[in-house]
């Protein structure tokens, strides 16, 4: 909202600044997001007196103005029509800083003395448009005759405009008188209330009639005759102009200015364009449609309340009027509209309309019915003041249910149990003085009481925490001390799953990942590419099935891209690759994310924290150490082999697996436990290419389950005790069939070493001449240690005896000597 | 035989000063005083001296004996010295070359906030919880004090899952939680939420429809706004510099009463206004107040006996702010060339 100042500075006098009165209102709670200047570029313009028009020699259309401004007289050459002597102007001296009046964009330029048609112009006299006021250009700007010359202009016209951010519980602050009371209460000031027209009900029967009492609180109908509609005066065009509203005529402006005054909307309609002249406030009827005032035509559902006459809606209430009954020049007589509505209805009908205008945003935020009283007898002030010669013929008022003030009864103590801090009981009862509040300080029962009475328009003060905050904001928060709190230790735990999180975030790092947070939202085109070219979608998104209920959607999503919560961090993390590897030859990234999978209707959804691992592109950029190479399955299998152990989870293990979006010969299942809980795998090429990324380009992906790990429970370390004797290290050469997984053997050599063996390392892998075809020989050492005693030879034959028996049973495993 | 003895020892002694690598030495000490060695030989051919000669003889061997081991320990320790010099200067490297890169990643900047700031709060006592980012509207909103059709609505532009009578919605805060956490539990209550956020809000360089918010709750007998206010005094300090002011504004959010908006001063200009704090001297960072008595009794709470505080503030902002990212899409761009510049420590 707008408020000018110098119609602030009229309801409220001081002598503050503007910004001074924006930094007191903004602590308060009516946030000054900008102060803008009228006239900041006013230099060299005063305030002038035509005093004498001359024609100009050589053309028609010119004309010679003598102007005089005290310091300076000067002579112009113009060309506005409505130029004539003893008008009061606004000069512009050379150097002065106008808007080009012909150029659409706003141009600023420096005025020269110039010679037009052979006479020369020493000045100029300016239009709104030059000012920087209006768009208009037909003819100069003419001021008040009292304007007094030789003045600055800037200091009879300049102003500045305080552009204040209303919060839905502002309603009371939401017009200048608002603001005024607001400023008043804080500086200790009494609000110079605008003249109102002292009215009395009666005159015509039937004029308006409430059918949805429901929604229409009140409405005072005032019907004024002998208008003659004009164009209102310059002052009020200004406000409204400052205060970011464009001037209609007269009728119109007055509405508006009671509405940017008081903050109670109005509308005028042309009485004689009413069938029967009366009004009716009642719901929609099913098919009624209405054109309003911005030219669409709009249907109205049954919900919308509507002011309509004896026939057809003509207008849509608290919103908009009707184009139909609108006031033009031919308008004689005016039926007032000064209503009260209820919030919900408004708010829903200006939602469903997508018109939100200056009269629903205050509708719908709750405007106290009494107000309308307020604001019909201020217009009819107005009329009277503009319009010489109309009257008032008819005033009706419904208002069946008046709203009295509210007595609110506070414990004196509420104020220091809520802020902390007290203060004198002079200063509260100053404070709520001064917001018109008539407090009372009573003695109950041995308890001291503040009594108020909250006046109507301040619907946002209802209980004790109300009436508290309004004493601290008037007073000041910076009255408030820093204290810590007293009272009660609540002990802090950190949860098994943050603990989770942050040790698989900070492994991950030491392995030298990054952590990316990506959208959890994906698209169905994303989800597709997870099987390319499939009709169907896959069966398992990531390591998760897919669920049988549709994935949780948003029914408004702000892109289409970003509808799905989605059910696994591979698109995710496949988009951030994509866009990565445009920059990056080596992309290593993580997200500790959540996946969303779908419950029963009306459930929440599954949200299922996950780690995804995403390694793509080269492993190790070229150095002087390393060649470049491309990652592969065992560089990210060796990430969660290192992570996996850290967080509690000893011995993964890793079978095959058959995925839609992994390698076929080059994905795993992850168990830990015996239990599956995510998977590893190269991306299959052609979700690769799917996801845009060159298909050449081998992209790694590993997702586990963490919620899983957390609900399999994490291992503590259990200590195996340290031997002080030399561990001993064997080779043992396996040859076994090609097909033979690797695992296997190990696991065959561990059964056999028992409790004797701390690791078991494989180190080398031969195929070739040495061995039969469709084979392979897996050479380990194993390291060989018992925590009492030094390991003899005799014990080593018998564990290599051992060891070889399992592998021969379990892996079909011959030892190569 | 005195006289072959002297002769050795002058063919030893010349041959040890030409034996200048180890392997030299090694083989002179086995020609000369190994077990086959010369002295061995001439110690065995006391034999074929007279009886009166062997002592003399026996005794000049052993001199002689002894002088080599003597001479040769001397000549050995001077080669090995000039020798493990000579290695060190041939090893000598270029120590400006690069070293081999230990390949360590980073964490997200607002994860790291996350950590900073609920650290600070787990310190003074805020236990750090988290919630449902699919959130009913009954906890985004209606337990909240934001009923339907009201105008407070507006600044929660929510992006939905369900509309019908029992709303879903993707959580526009993490205020939920406040509701979720005093159901469960009864006072005293400290925690802190982080967590991701979303709004149906067009997205530029200052907002963002996905985001992370941290949010603060306390409650129990007692609890006032000059606490709130020294608690958010001592976050902020150790977040933005010990030197930081505050102050509260009053604001409005419909599940605190009183509200208020709280400011430190700028650091970028030390108050005196400039582009970040548009002149103001103040940079706001969140939002707070007091519980509202009706969500206390929301959740069965008797609000004459407890009162409790609230906050909420915005992780990137904060991030913005202390480290001067310029765009609040960088974070989710999810560019490592950014992400980069945040792999530290230690902020």
């Amino acid at each position: 909202m707008k408020v000018p100042v110098r119609w602030l500075k009229e309801l409220v006098p001081t002598e503050l600044s503007a910004r001074e009165i924006a930094e007191r209102l903004t602590l308060a709670g009516l946030e000054v997001e900008a102060i803008t200047e009228i006239g900041s570029t006013w230099d060299n313009i005063y305030v002038g007196v035509v005093e004498r028009i001359e024609p100009h020699p050589n053309a028609d259309r010119l004309v010679l103005a003598t102007v005089d401004a005290g310091a300076h007289r000067l002579t112009v050459v113009t060309g506005a029509p409505n130029i004539a002597p003893g008008q009061k102007v606004a000069l512009a001296l050379p150097g002065a800083t106008l808007y080009d009046g012909h150029s659409v964009e706003p141009k600023l330029i420096t005025l020269k003395p110039s010679t037009i048609r052979g006479v020369r112009s020493e000045g100029m006299v300016c239009s709104e448009k030059e000012l920087g006021l209006s768009d208009e250009h037909e003819g100069i700007m003419v001021l008040h005759a009292d304007a007094p010359v030789g003045v600055p202009l800037r200091e009879y016209l300049g102003d500045q405009v305080l552009e204040l951010e209303i919060t839905p519980n502002l309603v009371h602050a939401f017009s200048v008188v608002g603001v005024a009371r607001e400023l008043g209460a804080l500086i200790g000031q009494r609000v110079r209330y605008p003249e109102r027209a002292p009215l009395s009900v009666g005159g015509q029967e039937g004029l308006v009639t409430i059918e949805a009492p429901d929604l229409c609180y009140r409405f005072v109908g005032v019907v004024i005759e002998s208008v003659t509609v004009g164009p209102s005066p310059w002052w009020m065009q200004q406000r409204l102009q400052a205060a970011g509203m464009r001037p209609i005529n007269n009728v119109v402006d007055i509405t508006n200015y009671v509405m940017l005054e008081w903050g109670q909307p109005q509308h005028a309609f042309d009485r004689d364009r009413l069938r029967e002249g009366r009004i009716v406030v009642r719901r929609a009827r099913p098919g009624e449609t209405l054109e309003t005032l911005d030219g669409v035509r709009r249907e109205l559902d049954p919900d919308t309340l509507v002011i309509a006459d004896a026939e057809r809606p003509v207008g849509i209430a608290g919103v908009m009027g009707g184009l139909e009954s609108e006031i033009t020049d031919e308008t004689r007589t005016v039926l007032l509209e000064t209503a009260n509505f209820e919030m919900r209805s408004i708010r829903r009908t200006a939602r469903a309309q997508r018109l939100r205008t200056e009269a629903s945003a205050r509708f719908e935020r709750g405007l106290d019915p009494n107000l309308a009283w307020e604001g019909a007898t201020r217009a009819v002030a107005l009329f009277r003041q503009l319009i010489p010669g109309c009257h008032v013929t008819a005033v009706i008022d419904i208002y069946p249910n008046p709203r009295l003030p509210r007595q609110l009864c506070m414990p004196r103590r509420e104020i220091p149990r809520l802020l902390g801090v007290d203060f004198s009981d002079e200063a509260v009862l100053d404070v709520l003085d001064r917001l018109e509040f008539q407090p009372e300080l009573r003695q109950e029962d041995g308890q001291k009481l503040i009594v108020v009475q909250v006046p109507t328009y301040r619907s946002d003060v209802a209980i004790a925490a109300d009436l508290v905050e309004e004493v601290a904001r008037i007073i000041g928060y910076h009255e408030l001390p820093e204290m810590l709190p007293l009272g009660r230790t609540v002990p802090v735990e950190i949860s098994p799953e943050l603990r989770l999180v942050q040790a698989v975030q900070d492994t991950l790092v030491a392995a030298g990942l990054s952590e990316v947070i990506t959208y959890p939202m994906v698209d169905e085109a994303a989800l597709r590419a997870l099987l390319p070219g499939a009709a169907t979608f896959p069966d398992s998104y990531g390591f998760y099935p897919r669920p049988e209920r549709e994935l949780v959607r948003a029914l408004n999503p702000i892109r289409p891209e970003w509808a799905i919560m989605r059910p696994s961090l591979l698109p995710s993390l496949l988009r951030n690759a994509a866009e990565n590897l445009k920059f990056n030859r080596a992309v290593a990234i993580f997200e500790t994310g959540k996946v969303y999978l779908p419950r029963g209707l009306d459930e929440l959804p599954d949200e299922r924290r996950t780690l995804g691992c995403l390694l793509a592109g080269a492993r190790h950029l070229r150095d002087l150490y390393h060649e470049e190479r491309p990652v592969d399955y065992f560089d990210l299998k060796g990430v969660l082999e290192a992570l996996l152990p850290r967080i509690g989870m000893p011995d993964p293990r890793f079978r095959p697996l058959a995925h839609p979006s992994l390698h076929p010969g080059r994905a795993a299942e992850v168990l830990v436990k015996g239990q599956p809980v995510g998977l590893l795998g190269e991306v299959h090429p052609a979700v690769v290419e799917a996801f845009e990324i060159d298909p050449d380009i081998r992209v790694v992906f590993a997702e586990i389950d963490l919620q899983r790990l957390l609900e399999l429970g994490l291992e503590p370390p259990r200590l195996r005790p340290i031997s002080r004797y030399q561990p001993i290290d064997q080779d043992f050469a396996v040859v076994v069939d090609e097909a033979t997984p690797a695992a296997e053997v190990a696991d065959a050599i561990m059964a056999g070493a028992g409790a004797l063996a701390v690791s078991v390392r494989l180190f080398d892998i031969y195929r070739g001449p040495a061995i039969p075809a469709g084979k392979k020989s897996l050479a380990f050492r194993v390291t060989f240690s018992a925590p009492d005693r030094p390991l003899s030879d005799e014990e080593l034959a018998r564990l290599r005896e051992r060891i070889e028996g399992h592998l021969r049973r379990r892996v079909k495993g011959e030892l190569r000597r | 035989m005195s006289g072959a003895v002297e002769q050795i020892r002058q063919q030893a002694l010349a041959e040890l000063e030409q034996a200048s690598t180890t392997a030299a030495l090694a083989e002179w000490h086995g020609r000369y005083l190994g077990r086959r060695g010369e002295l061995t030989q001439l110690m065995r051919r006391i034999s074929q001296v007279p009886p009166e000669e062997r002592p003399a003889y026996g005794q000049a061997v052993n001199a002689l004996k002894e002088e080599l081991t003597a001479r040769f320990e001397q000549r050995e320790a001077v080669v090995k010295r000039r020798e493990l010099s000579q290695r060190l200067t041939a090893e000598a490297v270029d120590v400006t070359l690069p070293g081999r890169p230990a390949d360590v990643g980073g964490l997200h900047p607002v994860t790291q906030m996350i950590r900073e700031v609920t650290t600070i709060f787990n310190h003074l006592g805020f236990q750090t919880v988290e919630g449902p980012e699919v959130e009913y509207g009954y906890y985004a909103f209606d337990a909240l004090n934001i009923p339907q059709d009201h105008p407070a609505r507006d600044v929660w532009d929510t992006i939905f899952i369900v509309s019908d009578q029992q709303e879903i919605v993707l959580r526009p805060h993490t205020s939920p939680m406040q509701i979720r956490t005093m159901e469960r539990r009864q006072p005293p209550v400290r925690v802190v939420v982080p967590g991701r956020c979303y709004r149906f809000e067009a997205v530029d360089a200052t907002h963002e429809w996905h985001f992370h918010q941290i949010e603060g709750l306390a409650v129990d007998e007692q609890i006032t706004m000059a606490d709130l206010k020294g608690t958010l005094a001592e976050f902020a300090r150790q977040l933005f510099g010990h030197e930081r002011k505050v102050r509260f504004r009053c604001d409005y959010f419909p599940f605190v009463e009183p509200g208020v908006d709280f400011a430190i001063d700028c650091m970028f200009c030390r108050g005196e206004g400039c582009r970040v704090c548009k002149g103001t001297g103040w940079i706001e960072i969140l939002g707070a107040g007091m519980v509202h008595p009706q969500v206390l009794r929301n959740v069965g709470y008797d609000p004459e006996r407890y009162t409790g505080w609230a906050f909420g503030m915005g992780v990137e902002r904060l991030v913005m702010l202390k480290y001067g990212v310029p765009d609040i899409r960088l974070f989710y761009q999810g560019d490592l060339r950014f992400l980069a510049q945040f792999n530290r420590a230690l902020a």
